[in-house]
């Protein structure tokens, strides 16, 4: 018995490697191209064992940023806007789902379908007006401009927390009602813990969606120094010169990490809803 | 109203004062047609400094755009700051940009009525944003000798100018080139071409390079975008486009059958690689294309493609493109690479148009752009790099290429029409749909006539 | 009797509570989205190239499309079929993989973050640069299937009747959001009903068609709805890795109105297409919500 435990754990382990590996491939090819010199780069490009050593070249060159900005700002730019714009959409989004899921309100069900609209028309067709609407704002080429939006919400986290929050029943508010909590109190005294795993994902995808926006930043922003990360890096290839891959690849690896570590970070505390326990049962 | 205008008129002439004090040279010999240049020179060489001073008190800011990599954000912003050291009113808001999501962020911007005052432009969409009088008029500035254009060929200049409105002062120019690897031609025991080669001589060498070696004897589908066709078209004495722009200027679809035909033909040989190879080719990057790597003989390229892949392979050469062997007509134009163009919406446009001169005709200014943006368009700009030392050996020899190709080139056409980028695509689909034999060449010239004819149409009213 | 009571006061003041809830996201919504919207779809019934001053034109744009646009007829095309071929393979997959990983293992954090790191690279701007290389002539993907005797020279992007499975692939490969969502959903799941399960001797298929499968209908419903949107809204893939190309066989819907709007100067007709693409989409979601009474059972409202 023990032995075919230890057999299916062995078996488990080597596959999910193996498709990990799979998985992480990119990752570790672009890791590796990071670490090549630009004219070798694309001539054993299947290669992850670099023929020439770049690291040093590619990262200073990298790092040294562009257009006479660091790359350290774009770096903190992102970072800001990243943190601060996770945090107000992941609180708006949690405070209109509960509204949509547990309070019976006028037009609620309209609302509704208003957060689902607004993920259907592509965002393509907006910018013009959207930009027009920031312009006579003042907003265009600040940071608000950037975090703003977010702030208020994503119809993809409203409707995700939406479908948690139905997924718990309705006696644990009741209960809470009995004990004399109050509707916020209730939300967050009662709710909160439940539907742990759900912010938590909604704050690892928004984390996520902010860091690597490109068409927002690239239409409202207007000075370098107030760029961000992917804004950067597109300023580091030109279809029409000699490019600098290395520098390119080498901090696409750096703008990769915060993502990966916020993801590492958090994805502990995925684990299980063990509030639902107590009552269940 | 009056006052100010004056004003600035003196800011420009000092300006320009300035720059020529300063040793950049604007052009040494003075434009023949710039006789009121001269005169309106006269008037601020007589209230010299005392003008000067005034006109630093009025501090100016311009907005300037412009895509590009990182070796030309770097420079630019350096061009920049040198400029604001020497006229320390002058005051500029850089936006660079990738090339990726530029025109994206221009056309949102025309749209609001906030393009910056300086804008880079490209060939492809000049003309939409002429027409649609978002471009200032550059020409008062070019007549009352605050941009010099005396040192630029008239035919190039002209490629900026749209229904009778200079929209765009051209940077630098480029021509339709072959580049090739002298070792494959030597592997194959070939002599490389010379520049009065014709298209037999073409499809002989690249017969010849593939039979003897196995190697590529052409590495691209001329077929991604219409420039190596309008040559072609060119040559044939015809021009792609109508006068009027509302449809294609050849009569005859032969003409267009015949060159869908040929590349067909090769591919069918094996001598160019089909649709397929092709676009695995192009997912190695200009850096490790065939040519450099020694895998082909030859492949379409600007002229500035040996010193861009220098760093590489600095063997590649280049040569003109075919001539047609009983044909007069010359097929060649100097391309104008991009472009300056102001903000119609500009309060600033005096001044932009003097740092569009200094960019374009100081040697201050050029010392550091190092060709980056393509053959400079002043001769004398071209002379003073050549003669500075300072070129690479790539660059040296696309210097003097450039002086070598001028005689082949015919008048340059007409801008590119508005649409122009969706007759590219109805131009690659058409010629791929032969390609992947899905339809034969006549029936892709047909389709490619009727497609192009309904998008300019619609576009040109 | 109590709680009854309570309710009721809490009944008169709903509408001001749901409300201030909804407060910010109804700003924004108001600001950033319905009044744009509004503005595209006038622009959406008129002449308008950005720089020009929009001129009504009535239904043409609409017209155009349906009777005169073959490209249109294609993107839709291309689209439906990736939207068909994707989503069952992706959510299949992001459930498998979601199952396993939900099992007591160690290193379970090192598996999530490698299959979560598909779906974090498939933004970045190197990723096309990435994805050519890995897929193309002398990239992992062609060396691995010479190996097998398949043609080097045969590319699987240039192949306009393979293009876009090759898209397809990459989408079913950054199946990691959904998967996370799914992983989620699966910790929600009390263990209490296992234990009761286990207590009367059920087999593991029995607790997974009757426990778990039920107790994960909203999130499988979440997931096929955000799923058939994003996929109708498919861009950067088909713009980032192959433009659309070859001949057209991977342009996607959105990447076709983007390049009306912005590469064309054919903004109003671009708005146009924007709007019958909501139109599609909405009546995807529509019939997908009207089926949700007969499969997806929420806890709270039993």
């Amino acid at each position: 018995m023990k032995k075919k435990k230890l057999f299916q754990a062995v078996r488990f382990h080597i596959g999910a490697c193996l498709i990990g590996f799979l998985m992480i491939y990119p990752l570790i090819w672009l890791l590796a191209s990071s670490f090549k010199s630009n004219d070798t780069m694309f001539l054993d490009t299947y290669s992850l064992i670099p023929k020439e050593w770049a690291v040093a070249e590619n990262y200073a060159s990298g790092f040294a940023g562009v257009g006479g900005v660091k790359f350290a700002t774009f770096f903190m730019n992102s970072l800001i806007v990243t943190v601060v714009g996770t945090a107000g959409c992941v609180m708006t989004s949690l405070l209109a789902a509960y509204a949509l899921s547990r309070i019976k309100f006028k037009f609620s069900g309209l609302w509704f379908g208003c957060v689902m609209l607004t993920m259907m028309i592509p965002p393509q067709v907006m910018v013009v007006p959207q930009y027009i609407i920031l312009k006579k704002l003042n907003l265009i080429d600040t940071r608000t401009a950037l975090i703003l939006p977010w702030f208020f919400g994503g119809a993809f986290f409203i409707f995700l927390m939406v479908q948690f929050f139905r997924g718990i029943p309705r006696e644990l508010d009741e209960a809470a009602e009995i004990d004399g909590c109050g509707r916020i109190g209730i939300l967050f005294r009662i709710l909160v813990p439940v539907v742990r795993p759900a912010i938590i994902t909604s704050s690892i995808f928004a984390f996520y969606w902010i860091w690597q926006d490109f068409f927002q930043p690239l239409i409202f922003m207007n000075s370098a120094k107030k760029y961000t990360i992917p804004l950067a890096l597109n300023m580091y290839l030109d279809p029409n010169s000699y490019n600098n891959y290395g520098g390119l690849f080498a901090m696409s690896v750096i703008s990769l990490l915060p993502v990966i570590l916020f993801f590492i970070i958090f994805q502990r505390y995925l684990v299980d809803g063990i509030a639902m326990d107590g009552i269940k049962g | 109203m009056k006052k100010t205008w004056k004003k600035l008129t003196m800011l420009g002439m000092a300006g320009v004062m300035a720059c020529s004090l300063a040793g950049c040279g604007s052009g040494g010999e003075k434009a023949p047609a710039a006789e009121n240049t001269t005169k309106a020179a006269e008037v601020t060489e007589g209230s010299s400094a005392a003008e000067k001073a005034e006109t630093s008190k009025e501090p100016v800011t311009i907005k300037i755009t412009w895509w590009g990599g990182q070796g030309r954000h770097d420079y630019t912003q350096k061009l920049l700051d040198v400029y604001t050291e020497k006229h320390p009113n002058i005051k500029f808001e850089a936006m660079p940009s990738g090339w990726d999501g530029y025109f994206d962020k221009l056309a949102t911007q025309a749209a609001s009525g906030s393009m910056p005052d300086i804008v880079q432009m490209d060939y492809l969409y000049i003309t939409t944003y002429a027409k649609n009088n978002s471009l200032a008029d550059l020409q008062p500035y070019i007549d009352d000798g605050t941009i010099d254009v005396s040192n630029i060929d008239e035919n190039l200049l002209n490629t900026g100018k749209i229904q009778d409105k200079m929209a765009g002062l051209v940077l630098a120019s480029s021509y339709l080139s072959m580049g090739y690897n002298p070792d494959v031609f030597a592997e194959a025991g070939l002599a490389e071409p010379a520049g009065d080669w014709s298209w037999e001589d073409y499809a002989e060498m690249s017969k010849a390079v593939h039979d003897k070696t196995g190697k590529y004897g052409m590495t691209g589908v001329p077929v991604d975008d219409t420039n190596i066709f309008n040559y072609w078209v060119r040559q044939h004495g015809e021009s792609l486009f109508s006068e009027d722009k509302k449809s294609l200027g050849y009569a005859d679809d032969a003409v267009c059958s015949d060159f869908i035909r040929l590349w067909n033909d090769q591919m069918a040989d094996g001598i160019i690689p089909n649709p397929d190879e092709y676009a695995s080719l192009l997912t190695l990057g200009q850096e490790a294309g065939p040519v450099v790597t020694g895998g082909g003989a030859m492949t379409f390229e600007w002229n500035n493609y040996a010193s861009k892949i220098c760093s590489v392979n600095d063997k590649i050469k280049m040569v003109t493109p075919p001539l047609a062997k009983d044909s007069d007509s010359k097929g060649l134009w100097m391309k104008p690479g991009m472009f300056f163009s102001v903000a119609e919406t500009s309060k600033v446009k005096k001044e932009a148009a003097e740092f569009i001169d200094w960019f374009v005709n100081s040697e201050e200014a050029n010392d550091i752009i190092m060709a980056e943006r393509g053959t400079p368009v002043s001769s004398v700009i071209r002379e003073h790099m050549v003669s500075s030392g300072s070129l690479s050996a790539q660059q040296q020899a696309m210097f003097e290429a450039v002086e070598a190709a001028l005689p082949l080139c015919g008048e340059t056409p007409d801008p590119d029409p508005v649409g122009m980028s969706e007759v590219n695509e109805a131009f690659k689909n058409a010629a791929y749909s032969a390609f992947y034999g899905q339809i034969t060449p006549e029936e892709a010239a047909a389709k490619f006539r009727k497609d192009a004819d309904e998008i300019l149409a619609r576009n040109n009213q | 009797m109590k709680s009854k009571k309570k309710k009721s006061i809490y009944k008169r003041t709903d509408n001001l509570v749901g409300y201030v809830l909804m407060a910010p996201w109804l700003v924004g919504f108001i600001a950033m989205w319905l009044i744009p919207a509004v503005i595209s779809l006038y622009y959406s019934f008129t002449d308008f190239n950005l720089l020009n001053t929009p001129k009504l034109i009535g239904f043409a744009n609409y017209v155009r499309a349906f009777t005169q646009d073959e490209t249109f007829i294609q993107a839709l095309k291309v689209t439906f079929l990736y939207v068909f071929l994707l989503v069952p393979l992706r959510l299949a997959f992001a459930l498998f993989v979601a199952m396993l990983l939900n099992k007591e293992h160690k290193c379970l954090g090192l598996y999530r973050t490698l299959y979560y790191v598909p779906s974090i690279i498939g933004g970045s701007i190197a990723v096309s640069v990435v994805w050519k290389q890995i897929f193309g002539s002398k990239g992992v993907v062609m060396t691995l299937l010479s190996v097998f005797g398949i043609e080097q020279s045969t590319s699987l992007l240039g192949n306009p009747k393979t293009a876009l499975s090759v898209i397809i692939l990459m989408g079913v490969w950054q199946f990691g959001s959904s998967m996370l969502i799914f992983l989620s959903a699966l910790k929600q799941i009390p263990h209490t009903l296992y234990e009761s399960a286990m207590v009367d001797g059920a087999k593991p298929s029995y607790t997974f068609w009757k426990i778990t499968l039920p107790m994960l209908t909203p999130t499988i419903f979440f997931n096929l709805i955000l799923q058939i949107i994003n996929g109708f809204r498919v861009f950067t893939e088909s713009f980032v890795i192959t433009n659309g190309g070859p001949l057209d066989s991977t342009l996607s819907y959105v990447l076709y109105l983007y390049r009306r709007a912005f590469t064309y100067f054919d903004m109003g007709y671009s708005c146009a297409l924007a709007w019958i693409l909501v139109a599609i989409i909405a009546v995807f979601t529509v019939i997908i919500f009207k089926t949700q009474k007969n499969w997806v059972y929420y806890e709270s409202e039993d």
